[in-house]
């Protein structure tokens, strides 16, 4: 469904080397996760496959289509329709509360409903445990209801493909049981998720773990 | 654009307050200097090609060493008297290569009731005039008798009569606006200097024996024929009356003014080029860092599905919004304080200043808006293509 051939990447004009000719691949309802040192390249291989950091070389397919060769409205589609991304940080903008949060960011398309969405973005604040945070700003949440919002914000198109970087860092146990939990749940009803972590407890839920240094 | 999308343009503005406030700023400082610089210099344009109307005369003569007074009098608006003995008028008028010729006689009155100064009396012969009468003439066709008034353009008449010397006299036409004294003077016929001077020496204003004994005027105005040379008329008027005269040539005095102006608007045009470069080099300094501030916002909305297109229309309509408002108070600012100080403007540089209309006005103000709008939209487009061109991933993390 979604994979990278052969990428390469590095940063400083050449001078730091992430990623050498890797190869990777994403089947649909898979639950990925990718390990490895901080250095190692984990977010940039995410970052790549997600269509928001382009390789110095190699190609990326989602369905057969080659993600960097596509004109910027359909890779804006498919980052709308498609991929759902988390940040590795908690990137929220602070003059709109959490609801706005979740919606605001898709109502440029012209086939969306503001009230359906909005329904569809308390279910998943509910989902996550922050549904009463709804009318908050972002300056008013912890670290962890901050990643449970990136999350929801990443899942609400109901994309094919979620893709979170380091979901768990820096969260207590419960809140990170709580989102692999609802990771693991997009995994089971078919949705594809790629994850990278340092976290030990990811292997509990994750179908497939891949070393960084082995791929 | 909907309403909510206006909504959300006015919060993202909000959401980088500081910055964008600089921006305001900047941006009306640029238009107050522009709108003034254009106000200012217009008006004096106008105010000198008004003048070159208004001093339609080839030559004017005046008294010896009255020559200063004269001048100061028609472009400074300074009140002044001097006199020549009435029967030389007949002796010029005789001279050849003459084809216009007529007096005036100037008189300064006490404080009258319409005014909060003293004004300048100009008694002129309708019969000849070619300087003051073809301005009465387009808003008042009838002839007038001796006891009617014709007022300059700044002087208020509210209930049609002006008091002078203690006699009302009826205002039956108002001038065109000059730019130059002639717009608070009020202008009689000859007919009218016996009784006034008469009322004048009653109320205690001084007079000098030659306005006692009346038979005087101030200045002759003369227009010469085709093809005849100035200095020619005036060699042989000196024939004629003696060396007790001075002359103002109302073209040169123009053409010296014209080359202030070019002076005045030069300056005003090189300190409007330094300031607005100054300025736009602070507004690329604060869209940069602004937009610098906005990587990360802006990488987020590519990440969640927004076109490059779609980022740039919204950077540019919140610039655009910025910019107009900006733009729309400076130049309300600057009317704010140029307009109504035009008058002491143009006294300041002693120059003739009549304000443009409100249709000019109104032109200078659109110009003004768009040309703003432009500028900005110049000193911000490479920040803009740039942050929403550059890779989501990068700008996301430059800021962690």
């Amino acid at each position: 469904m979604l994979s990278a051939e052969r990428v390469s990447k590095s940063y400083k004009a050449g001078r730091r080397h992430v990623l050498l000719d890797t190869d990777f691949s994403l089947d649909r309802g898979e639950f990925c996760a990718v390990m490895g040192e901080s250095g190692s390249g984990k977010s940039t291989l995410l970052a790549i496959i997600a269509g928001i950091l382009k390789p110095d070389r190699g190609v990326v397919r989602l369905d057969d289509q080659d993600l960097y060769a596509l004109p910027d409205h359909e890779m804006a589609r498919i980052h709308q329709k498609k991929i759902g991304y988390v940040p590795q940080s908690n990137i929220l903008l602070k003059n709109y509360t959490v609801l706005e949060n979740l919606i605001l960011p898709f109502l440029s398309a012209k086939d969306q409903n503001e009230e359906a969405l909005k329904e569809e973005a308390v279910a998943l604040l509910e989902k996550l445990g922050v549904s009463d945070l709804a009318d908050r700003y972002p300056y008013e949440l912890s670290g962890g209801e901050q990643k449970r919002v990136s999350l929801g914000r990443a899942l609400l198109m109901d994309p094919e493909i979620v893709i979170a970087d380091e979901p768990t860092t820096g969260l207590d146990s419960s809140t990170g049981r709580i989102i692999l939990s609802c990771l693991a749940e997009q995994a089971a009803s078919g949705k594809s998720v790629l994850v990278a972590t340092h976290d030990d407890h990811v292997k509990e839920y994750a179908g497939r773990v891949l070393d960084i240094t082995k791929i | 654009m909907g309403s909510r999308r206006v909504k959300n343009l006015i919060r993202n503005i909000r959401s980088h307050a500081f910055y964008n406030a600089c921006l305001l700023v900047t941006i009306s400082i640029l238009s107050v200097i522009l709108f003034a610089g254009i106000v200012v210099s217009r008006s004096l344009y106008k105010g000198m090609d008004n003048m070159q109307k208004r001093l339609g005369a080839d030559i004017m003569l005046v008294p010896k060493g009255a020559k200063e007074k004269a001048e100061n009098m028609l472009l400074e608006g300074s009140r002044s008297t001097f006199y020549f003995d009435a029967s030389i008028y007949e002796k010029v008028a005789a001279v050849d290569g003459i084809s216009e010729i007529t007096s005036q006689c100037f008189l300064k009155s006490l404080s009258a009731d319409c005014c909060s100064s003293e004004v300048e009396i100009v008694f002129f012969d309708p019969q000849s005039d070619f300087v003051v009468a073809p301005w009465i003439e387009t808003e008042y066709r009838k002839d007038l008798s001796g006891n009617q008034v014709v007022v300059g353009n700044s002087i208020s008449s509210e209930d049609g009569k002006i008091k002078l010397f203690g006699q009302e006299y009826p205002v039956v036409s108002k001038m065109a606006k000059t730019g130059t004294a002639l717009d608070s003077s009020v202008y009689f016929t000859s007919e009218a200097m016996g009784e006034i001077l008469e009322n004048a020496e009653e109320k205690g204003s001084f007079l000098t024996e030659d306005q006692k004994n009346g038979g005087i005027l101030s200045s002759i105005f003369i227009n010469l024929k085709a093809g005849e040379k100035s200095e020619k008329v005036v060699e042989s008027v000196h024939q004629v009356i003696g060396d007790i005269f001075d002359v103002v040539y109302p073209k040169q005095l123009h053409a010296s003014l014209s080359g202030s102006l070019t002076k005045i608007t030069g300056i005003v045009n090189i300190i409007s080029f330094v300031l607005g470069g100054l300025l736009v080099l602070i507004l690329l300094i604060i869209n940069s860092i602004l937009m610098n501030q906005r990587k990360q916002e802006v990488a987020l909305f590519r990440v969640l599905g927004r076109t490059k297109r779609d980022l740039i229309r919204m950077l540019v309509s919140e610039m655009g919004l910025i910019s107009i408002s900006g733009a729309v108070i400076g130049c309300l600012l600057s009317a704010v304080i140029v307009i109504p100080f035009g008058a002491f403007i143009g006294r300041s540089l002693n120059m003739p200043y009549l304000g443009p209309g409100l249709a000019a006005t109104m032109v200078s103000f659109a110009l003004i808006v768009l040309g703003v709008f432009l500028i900005v939209f110049l000193a911000s487009i490479f920040f803009i293509v740039h942050i929403s061109s550059v890779d989501p991933y990068l700008a996301m993390r430059r800021e962690e």
